[in-house]
């Protein structure tokens, strides 16, 4: 596969021209540095010369040793720039693409490893920029320019070195890529580990219950030193290639200093000077060749991450279209679904060809068993799943050609377990409505029947609820709902009726609040109570996907076997 | 540092491969001191021509200390890497031990989940602290005293130029820096917290944000957020560079000393010229041991607050029990709470007010009442998952009761039960190691499970069963248990109607003389019943058989009649 990580870093032109002259100063303050020191050397030790005399080499060798430090932060710093940037370009397009998507039923119980990838895997890329290139570069040049300057003085050293320098990333090749994936096999393995040490901690009650926690405590301890005695085995693989390549770069090191020793004392071709020169570059060369070994081995962890994140951005999106139309009327409209079809990508369930008209200020109960299909109706009405066939008009226009804006400001959806942000409860209340007084905000928390409680607050409509902040009961969380309606004051609303949890408190003032609400709006419920239902204008009985039939609770009492046998289901219950 | 002292407790326990990693740490890392410095030796000594018998000798103690320097790396690495597996193994066991008494308590809480990964991570981080916090400083002055000592026979001043280097690249620069990102590093852990929370609220409010409009805003907030993160972070990574640059610098610097100083006497003849070569290169290498230092801070504040955030998990303080009191194992005792009022821990709203509940031997009561009424909590403090007064066992206060006799004496089914990856069998055995195959499979067709079969494999959390059957098999579990008391919290929440009945009917059968305690979110399935308790807010509403409260057309009257016409 294509680097992805390398088409990010493209955007980066000046910072690449930088880092390349960079390295190439960096190389040069190397072999000046060691030039440097080898003169002032040489003077003083073979010719004798006089303190002052080597004072200029002494200056100008600290201008240089200052260069190559503060080269090295200047490429750092470009890295960690180049980094930073990128990954909030990752970000942004990671929110777009999702702010965009259609709610899908995958995203429920997932936001875990949704936020994973915008905040973990988009920080593990954060080395290919900011340790991997700013190496790569330095890697590059330095090597060359040591084995030029080498080469120049003495070229039998630089054909040594040239020889042997293949060995080291040969060596890497066969020996390092090998091991290296054996031992992040291993590095799995401890994940997988410390996952089964979870998995005994979070069992650890349900062991205490049966007096079984002292077992578990011995096996903890037997397979983790077991485990480390595996891994110490594959480890000593990777630690005796690394080993291998320290003799590699010793041997080549000793050879080019034996061959230092016999010109200087048997052939007497060679001076000090030229020797002390090439002891100092030669190490200097083999270390940043293993360097980029290790350099490598930080860019592939941020190859892995990249794939997560570009598998996530490339990841077929489900998008529901709008238009520029706005809703001119304050009444609430008229829906239509024609040849409504939705089907699941992840699942055999489908819901097809479904018709019907929901009349302005009417109340329709969609209603079926469990897992027929009418909470997914339910969110294509709301405009947050697109149908992939058929239409849904709203007085007559279609959906797809309506701004999202004005049609989400016509709607309320009141659901099972509605969500309540970190906050303080008058935000909760407020959020979605507009330019709101603090008088407006208290009476539908009245209406809501949530004031009272406010009330028993310390800090009343200021308190911090959500997340991080007091916990609500069921009963209260749907009250909560309830006021944000009454705030809104829609022109329909969705309503998923909750099934139990709920005290009798809230049960009676959701009877009542939703009489209120309906005075002036269309209400459309998936209804699980037989008297909701009873007082329903218009029932849509729902199974496996299809619309069975519709009508009134008298109609279909006379027509539908169906609607008769789901309405009786409770006789059985007695019964039992 | 004295948050680390449970680290230090289980590392001092390896010794022996503490102080080989730190024996071949040093040797390879005086080898390469070694190394430079005699053939900085050797071709000044050639310089001056020498015999070629002296040259040999000289260049076989090159190739000697080459080879000494890898084979200390690759040992070093092999006795580091040793006592840090075998320290995490000690910690997971002593954090096990720590966790026994109190996990009761926190599993119980909101996203205990989260926490308890958390601990796991944070045990796992701290491995680090030994690999890159504890030993390299150690090796790195072991080097150091021992290269400044041998300098010391050649010149004075450069040993003493060589101890300051040593104490700025070791000690002040890496203190100063390691102070520095203290408190960066705060900033932008509370940051990111935010962030990921925000992020979080990005997807679970998902369907709320899209239809009050307000899901571009919350975009826009989570980029400035991601921004601002991102600048804090870039920060710590610059100031990370310049720390790196600042230590290279400096020592550097000491090299560049070395040689002016050097050369100054060597001109001034208080220095051999032969030796000038052989200290500039000691200096050069000896200080590339200081590389390692630079990224102790880091992994030093990382432990730090790993085992900060270690040693804050706590229960709440337990009183010891004092007098050991037994609960009987053979037969059926009473339960009691007398007005209990009780809260949980960190949080201001009465979970329990002024309860009082009296369950005879033998007796059966369920607690009834809406989500958050408190009706789990009571079950809660009887198995003294949390620590509350007014609660009798048998007639004794549970406080003189120690945990494990509570839950011996007990059969509990709780909301959430632990499944661990095993045979269905090695599950059921929990329960007791002597169960033959004919009771366990027995127990399974009680609750209706005789399609498992003992060796079917379950997943890590019982993964691949379903709601429904892990609540029937933790029934199973606690049927082969054969205590006389027990405790069912929601134990048939996820099953259909009819198999409750029938698993009830069962139980009830069997814990006819027994004691049990009930919490149901149905209320159905309750004549059997001795006594129930209606619940809401914390509070007691109103109790009495299943006959009763229906006739008074009270609070559990109305909830019922709402669940009857709940149709699905």
């Amino acid at each position: 596969m294509k680097n992805e990580l390398k088409e990010y870093a493209s955007g980066f032109k000046l910072t690449h021209l930088f880092m390349i002259l960079g390295a190439l100063l960096i190389g040069a303050s190397i072999i000046a540095q060691a030039f440097l020191t080898v003169e002032i050397v040489n003077k003083v030790f073979v010719n004798k010369t006089s303190f002052e005399e080597i004072v200029p080499f002494l200056i100008s060798l600290l201008l240089v040793l200052m260069l190559r430090p503060f080269l090295s932060y200047l490429m750092g710093r470009a890295g960690v720039t180049m980094a930073a940037s990128v990954k909030q370009r990752l970000r942004q397009a990671l929110f777009d693409k999702f702010s965009r998507e259609a709610l899908l039923t995958s995203h429920q119980g997932q936001s875990g490893q949704k936020v994973s990838v915008i905040l973990d895997a988009v920080d593990e890329i954060d080395a290919y920029y900011s340790k991997y290139i700013p190496q790569v570069f330095k890697t590059a040049v330095i090597p060359i320019f040591i084995l030029m300057a080498v080469s120049t003085q003495h070229i039998e050293t630089g054909l040594i070195m040239m020889v042997t320098a293949p060995f080291i990333p040969l060596f890497y090749i066969i020996i390092g890529i090998r091991t290296q994936k054996k031992s992040e096999e291993k590095i799995e393995q401890m994940t997988v580990f410390s996952g089964r040490f979870l998995d005994t901690i979070q069992g650890l009650t349900t062991l205490n219950l049966f007096q079984k926690s002292k077992k578990y405590r011995a096996i903890i301890e037997e397979s983790s030193l077991n485990y480390r005695d595996a891994t110490i085995e594959v480890l000593k693989v990777a630690f005796v290639s690394s080993l291998m390549l320290e003799l590699i770069s010793m041997l080549s090191i000793g050879i080019i200093a034996l061959e230092i020793g016999l010109r200087l004392i048997v052939f007497n071709s060679m001076s000090f000077a030229t020797a002390f020169f090439l002891l100092i570059l030669a190490p200097e060369f083999y270390l940043s060749l293993k360097e980029l070994g290790s350099a490598f081995h930080t860019g592939r962890g941020s190859m892995s991450a990249m794939r997560k994140i570009s598998e996530e951005l490339r990841r077929e999106n489900e998008e529901v279209r709008w238009g520029d139309c706005l809703i001119r009327s304050e009444e609430p409209p008229k829906i239509t679904l024609k040849n409504v079809s939705y089907q699941y990508s992840d699942s055999q369930f489908a819901l097809s060809s479904v018709n019907f008209k929901i009349e302005p200020y009417s109340k329709t109960a969609i209603i079926g068993r469990s897992g027929s299909g009418k909470s997914t109706l339910l969110n294509i009405i709301a405009g947050l799943l697109p149908p992939q066939q058929g239409e849904i008009t709203i007085n007559d226009d279609p959906l797809t050609s309506i701004k999202e804006e004005s049609w989400f400001s016509q709607i309320s959806y009141i659901s099972q377990s509605p969500y309540l942000f970190t906050g303080t409860i008058a935000e909760n209340i407020c959020i979605g409505s507009k330019n709101v007084s603090q008088a407006e905000m208290e009476e539908a928390a009245e209406k809501a029947g949530i004031s009272a409680f406010v009330a028993s607050l310390e800090e009343g409509y200021e308190t911090i609820i959500g997340e991080s902040g007091r916990g609500l009961s069921g009963g209260e969380k749907q009250r909560m709902a309830l006021a944000r309606a009454f705030l809104k004051k829609p022109t329909v609303i969705l309503f998923d009726e909750p099934t139990t949890g709920l005290d009798l408190y809230t049960e009676k003032v959701l009877q009542t609040a939703l009489n209120s609400l309906s005075e002036n709006a269309t209400m459309i419920i998936v209804a699980h109570r037989l008297h909701t239902i009873r007082k329903a204008d218009h029932i849509i009985v729902v199974d496996q996907g299809k619309v069975m039939t519709e009508g009134t609770d008298n109609s279909l009492y006379e027509s539908s076997e169906l609607y008769r046998q789901m309405v009786s289901a409770q006789a059985e219950e007695v019964i039992l | 540092m004295k948050e680390l002292a449970f680290v230090w407790r289980e590392m001092l326990t390896e010794k022996k491969d503490i102080l080989l990693s730190i024996l071949f740490g040093f040797i390879a890392g005086i080898t390469a001191v070694a190394l430079f410095a005699s053939s900085g030796y050797l071709i000044s000594k050639a310089a001056l021509s020498l015999p070629v018998f002296a040259l040999a000798i000289l260049t076989a103690v090159v190739k000697f200390f080459g080879l000494a320097r890898a084979v200390g790396r690759y040992y070093e690495r092999i006795y580091s890497h040793r006592a840090t597996f075998s320290i995490l193994s000690n910690m997971r066991v002593s954090f096990y031990k720590k966790l026994e008494p109190i996990a009761a308590g926190l599993s119980q809480r909101y996203r205990s989940g989260e926490l308890l990964g958390r601990i796991v991570g944070d045990i796992d981080r701290l491995q680090h602290f030994y690999l890159r916090v504890f030993y390299p400083p150690i090796v790195f002055i072991l080097i150091f005293l021992v290269t400044i000592w041998f300098t010391l026979f050649f010149s004075i001043e450069i040993a003493c130029l060589m101890l300051v280097g040593v104490f700025f690249t070791g000690i002040v620069i890496p203190g100063y820096f390691a102070w520095r990102i203290r408190n960066r590093d705060q900033t932008v852990r509370t940051l990111r917290g935010e962030f990921a929370a925000d992020s979080a609220e990005f997807f679970d409010g998902y369907r709320e944000l899209k239809i009050m409009r307000e899901i571009e805003n919350k975009k826009k907030k989570l980029e400035k957020k991601s921004n601002k993160t991102l600048v804090a972070e870039s920060k710590t990574g610059k100031g990370e560079v310049f720390h790196q640059a600042i230590n290279s610098f400096t020592s550097l610097f000491v090299t560049w000393c070395v040689i002016g100083i050097g050369s100054y006497l060597v001109t001034s003849g208080e220095l051999n010229g032969l030796f000038l070569a052989m200290l500039v290169l000691i200096s050069l290498t000896s200080f590339e041991n200081a590389v390692p230092m630079a990224i102790v801070p880091a992994y030093l504040q990382d432990s730090v607050v790993a085992s900060k955030r270690l040693s804050s998990v706590k229960g709440e303080a337990r009183n010891d029990v004092q007098k050991k009191v037994d609960l009987p194992k053979e037969q059926p005792f009473c339960l009691a709470a007398n007005q209990v009022t009780f809260s949980y821990p960190g949080e201001v709203r009465k979970a329990l007010n002024h309860v009082t509940v009296h369950i005879p031997a033998g007796g059966k009561t369920a607690i009834v009442g809406p989500s958050g009424s408190g009706k789990s909590t009571l079950l809660q403090l009887f198995l003294k998952f949390y620590e509350s007064s007014g609660l009798e066992m048998n007639g004794d206060s549970v406080l003189t009761l120690s945990q494990e006799t509570v839950w011996e004496a007990t059969n509990v089914v709780l909301q959430q039960n632990h499944f661990f990856s095993g045979s269905i069998r090695d599950n059921l055995k929990l329960a007791g190691e002597t169960l033959t195959d004919e009771q366990l499979i027995n127990s399974l067709h009680v609750v209706h499970l005789e399609h498992l079969s003992l060796n079917y494999n379950v997943q890590e959390k019982g993964a691949n069963l379903s709601g429904g059957e892990k609540q029937r098999l933790a029934i199973a579990r606690a049927l082969l248990k054969g205590s006389r008391v027990w405790m069912l919290d929601e134990p048939t929440s996820s099953v259909d109607l009819l198999t409750e009945r029938a698993i009830l009917n069962h139980l009830f059968d069997q814990a006819k003389e027994d004691t049990l305690l009930l919490v149901s979110h149905r209320l159905n399935n309750l004549e059997k019943m001795d006594q129930i308790i209606v619940m809401d807010s914390g509070e007691i509403v109103e109790s009495g058989t299943y006959k009763e409260l229906m006739a008074r057309k009270g609070y559990f009257y109305q909830m019922r009649e709402i669940e009857k016409s709940i149709l699905f």
